[in-house]
């Protein structure tokens, strides 16, 4: 994850509190998706960024989860989001962001 | 006035001590993270130039493989080798020394100090270099290592490096402008060096006049400028000053990674307005990227695939009739105001140029998006991007109801292309397509592109906003400058409509012994078969006829105009009297045989493949194969005639055969049989190819074309058809003075018949092949004995333009001649004329060329 995204994660974190804070996660595949995730619950794992044994625990969501589009206007999702559906594998990236939240999710 | 793309031109530097000297990632690293395992280990990940070089998708880059045989090449890539070579067909890749030799001469303020030995190393090597020999006199004598290393210990100098030492340094311009201090100097120098070296390779492979161009636009990433100008320029002006532009004007354009697509636009729409008919567009590479993957690279064991510089340049200019349009009516823009959503930035930059044009997403035959190689980003977890664009284009066709979901696959298979540019940043937005597509929008049979630049522009923090522009590009159906008489007869659309369907051959007119009539007869027999189109190029001397004249004043205009319809594919190829083909290449003729009227290819009748005899007679084998299999035969038999020699060749195919490139030898039809052919065997031949040495061949191919006229009229048979080798770039047959109407109409079905079987894209690959098979490393031991006997000291004089012939020179002696002209300061090359081998030489010359010659016993008195 960028180093300055995560200095604003961080920032989100400490200035409302980590159990109010949903990070919601747009990358385009899975590993990528997951990577992100990891980083802002468990910590950085390039160790690069301050989020580096860092472990948040924030709650995550990827923009193409079913929880997500439950929770957002229809009509803007599918203007927005909708044609990614088509594009992109929808079923790993949820797979991996499932698995992250149950490792190291705290919230 | 249209305008169009002229040519594109592709240049790398393979530079493996930039990577850990100058990568961002690693010198973020290095201040971050000194002690870290990452660049302990990343020596070990350095791939040499030779593998860089064979590493297909920089083959795909320089032109020296297709976009079509990448996709075939199984993933990953980096455990694949391409053959091919540094240099290729739409540029090079240029070795790491090399480079830092050009860096020097970018250098216009006495910045760049070399170490005297490497000075002098680099400086033998520029010299040797066919595009920046003039670079060498720039070197200079190089300074001591003792005071490099001052100025890099006390003066804040970059270091230059070399296999790990250093060679020398960039010194800061200024003592305390950042922008001037030694890191930023030798970002832009490199940026300037290899943008230069792009330029000069498009001139090089396009055939294009430095002194033609009007205006150069620079659209890299770097910033050039003082403290009181950060990025005030210009890198346009500088490059253009390094390549020879010397009537040109120029400026940058920025827009990160849509910047070089900006720049396509605005080449396009300042010729299209009138304001410079010639517009280049330039950019070069940043070491700042080298190996900004490298961690995950590392990590998965691979070696660091960010290890080379990427540069590109491409020329625009008025309307030629040939070259395909750049549509400046059909473009696409993210605006303002267009937000960042993938449907809102793929609306904008693909439907949008599709809608003003009235076409449906299925009318792009390609789309050149963010060509990003795969096998670089896919490690470091950013996915396929080129794939994933196609997808959006596929999945935004969905949502236009122009596709079922269910044919995205398909889609993304016939309309996308695989990833193969650099990952450094506007290098591979669009433009590395733009040389393919001019050869599928000429001499291929696509209509359509749609180039496609995206940018991030946050990456500046002066915006959140996304970029990106996108411009249609088209076949010229440009008959208004091409063929008058054509479009007036036929009326355009029938002609768009051939053009676009059609193989269109031509023969010269000048030269045959039975006048120009005797050529426009024959070509008209041949047009009256209806499976291609034919025209005439040269004077027609006022013989009538309904068929496409393209006229020209007299011979040397006729072979000049000959050259450019075939470079700019609106003929595919060519068929004429004489043309000087280089050593290594000779023609395949084709007869027909006494006995039973079979067909022969007869390997080789004119020119000279190899100067070594039984070299020469195993490349015309080569040569004979690549003929026939482009016209059909798919596993030709090949026969060797009984010459002086034949048995040597025999083996040396065979040899060949173990190692790979199999021939099919025929059995004689003579009761004690093999592979080495007898007259019966001429008469009555078993196989598709006969193998004799180019004199021989000569006079079997006017054997059988007169053996009925008593020679002066050649009656039957297909000419001495098409120069094939290493060399040969064009597709031009040879006819003989004496060849009659028969064999003029046969000379241009068989030109047809080898463009449609791609004659000259079957050469690269049987030759590729070949030379894995030994073929190469035959020419190389041959050449290194002939050096070694006889060192020649050649001060390489200037190349010269080289139009007149010296003939009478033995073929042995060929190159020798060759070697005491440039002794003397005579610029030469070899070549092989009608009558035999000639040396070529300036006009000017000519006199004193022929005096030098005469002296040393090369030519009689």
């Amino acid at each position: 994850m960028d180093l300055e995204n995560q200095n604003r994660v961080k920032n989100a974190a400490e200035i409302h509190g980590a159990e109010n804070v949903v990070v919601v996660i747009g990358a385009a595949e899975g590993e990528a998706a997951g990577l992100a995730a990891e980083t802002v619950t468990n910590g950085d794992p390039t160790y690069a960024g301050s989020l580096s044994g860092v472990s948040l625990g924030l709650r995550v969501i990827h923009c193409l989860e079913q929880e997500f589009k439950d929770a957002v206007d229809a009509a803007v999702y599918d203007e927005q989001i909708g044609m990614m559906e088509m594009v992109l594998n929808v079923d790993e990236i949820v797979a991996e962001m499932v698995s992250i939240r149950e490792q190291y999710g705290k919230y | 006035m249209k305008a169009v793309l002229k040519g594109a031109a592709y240049i790398l530097a393979h530079t493996p001590d930039m990577i850990v000297h100058s990568g961002t990632t690693q010198t973020t690293e290095r201040i971050v993270n000194p002690e870290s395992e990452y660049l302990k280990q990343i020596g070990g990940h350095i791939r040499s130039f030779e593998k860089a070089v064979e590493y297909p998708p920089n083959q795909v880059y320089i032109g020296g493989m297709t976009p079509e045989e990448l996709k075939d090449t199984p993933f990953p890539w980096h455990d694949k080798a391409a053959a091919g070579a540094r240099f290729g067909r739409m540029g090079e890749i240029m070795p790491q020394d090399e480079f830092i030799g050009l860096i020097k001469a970018a250098d216009s303020f006495d910045l760049v100090m070399l170490e005297e030995n490497f000075a002098g190393k680099v400086k033998a090597k520029l010299e040797a270099h066919p595009v920046c020999s003039a670079f060498a006199q720039r070197i200079g004598a190089g300074a001591e290592i003792s005071a490099i290393k001052r100025q890099i210990a006390d003066f804040h100098a970059e270091a230059l490096y070399f296999d790990g030492a250093v060679v020398g340094c960039v010194k800061r311009a200024h003592e305390i402008d950042p922008n001037l201090n030694a890191h930023v100097m030798f970002e832009n120098l490199v940026s300037k060096a290899s943008g230069a070296l792009a330029f000069l390779n498009l001139f090089e492979k396009s055939g294009i006049d430095p002194l033609g161009v009007e205006y150069v636009i620079e659209c890299s990433e770097e910033a050039c400028g003082d403290m009181n100008q950060r990025g005030g320029g210009n890198f346009a002006k500088a490059i253009a000053e390094m390549a020879g532009a010397v009537n040109a004007t120029g400026a940058d354009t920025r827009g990160f990674c849509a910047a070089p697509t900006h720049a396509l636009i605005q080449a396009a729409s300042l010729v299209r307005a009138g304001t410079f008919k010639s517009v280049a567009i330039v950019a070069g590479g940043a070491t700042a990227k080298l190996g900004m993957n490298g961690k995950d690279h590392v990590k998965k064991g691979l070696p660091v695939l960010e290890d080379v510089l990427g540069g590109f340049a491409a020329l625009v200019c008025a309307d030629d009739g040939v070259s395909p349009i750049v549509n400046t009516e059909l473009t696409g823009s993210h605006t303002v105001g267009t937000g960042s959503s993938p449907q809102a930035v793929m609306t904008a930059l693909v439907a949008k140029p599709l809608e003003k044009g009235g076409l449906k997403f299925s009318d792009i035959d390609k789309y050149s998006v963010e060509m990003q190689n795969p096998d670089v980003t896919k490690p470091a977890g950013a996915g396929d991007v080129p794939e994933a664009n196609y997808k959006m284009i596929a999945a935004l066709a969905v949502t236009k109801k122009e596709l079922e979901r269910g044919e995205i696959p398909a889609f993304v298979e016939k309309h996308g292309l695989p990833g193969w540019a650099p990952t450094q940043g506007h290098i591979p937005s669009g433009v590395p397509y733009l040389g393919f597509a001019r050869d599928l929008l000429t001499m291929g049979d696509g209509n359509r592109v749609m180039i496609v630049g995206k940018g991030s522009l946050f990456l500046g923090r002066m915006t959140n906003l996304f970029d990106g522009v996108s411009i249609i590009m088209e076949r010229n159906t440009g008959v208004e400058a091409a063929c008058p008489a054509l479009r007036e007869a036929q009326g355009p659309e029938s002609v768009t409509v051939k053009r676009e369907n059609r193989i269109k051959v031509a023969v010269t007119t000048l030269g045959s012994e039975h006048g120009a009539e005797n050529i426009v007869r024959g070509a008209e027999e041949a047009a009256r078969d209806g499976g291609f189109d034919v025209a005439l190029i040269g004077p027609v001397q006022g013989v009538k006829t309904n068929l496409e004249v393209i006229e020209t004043a007299d011979e040397a205009s006729m072979y000049k105009k000959m050259e450019e319809l075939l470079d700019s594919g609106y003929i595919k190829g060519c068929v004429t009297m004489h043309y000087n083909f280089p050593i290594g290449v000779s023609t395949v003729g084709r007869v027909t045989t006494p006995a039973k009227g079979r067909d022969l290819y007869l390997a080789t009748t004119t020119g000279t493949a190899s100067t070594d005899r039984v070299e020469a007679m195993v490349r015309n084998a080569v040569y004979g194969v690549i003929t026939a299999k482009a016209m059909g035969i798919a596993e030709p038999t090949v026969g060797v005639l009984n010459l002086d020699g034949a048995r040597a060749v025999e083996r040396a195919l065979i040899t060949m055969g173990e190692k790979g490139y199999k021939v099919n030898f025929s059995e004689s039809l003579r009761a004690d049989g093999g592979a080495v052919m007898r007259g019966n065997d001429l008469l009555n031949p078993d196989c598709d190819v006969m193998v004799a040495d180019s004199l021989t061949g000569n006079i079997l191919c006017k054997m059988f074309s007169a053996y009925s006229t008593g020679g002066a009229y050649e009656a039957t048979g297909y000419g001495y058809g098409p120069g094939i080798g290493e060399g040969a770039k064009r597709l031009v047959l040879i006819l003989s003075r004496a060849s009659g109407v028969p064999v003029v109409a046969n000379a241009l079905r068989y030109a047809a018949g080898l463009a449609k079987g791609n004659v000259l894209a079957v050469a690269d690959a049987e030759l590729a092949k070949a030379n894995r098979a030994g073929l190469k490393d035959f020419s190389t031991t041959k050449n290194a004995k002939t050096h070694k006997t006889e060192p020649v000291e050649v001060n390489q004089p200037a190349k010269e333009v080289v139009t007149e012939e010296i003939s009478g020179i033995e073929i042995f002696d060929l190159d020798d001649a060759v070697a005491l002209l440039m002794s003397k300061g005579v610029y030469a090359e070899s070549g092989m004329g009608c009558t035999g081998p000639v040396v070529l030489v300036n006009e000017k010359k000519h006199g004193q060329a022929v005096g030098i010659l005469k002296e040393s016993g090369f030519v009689g008195e």
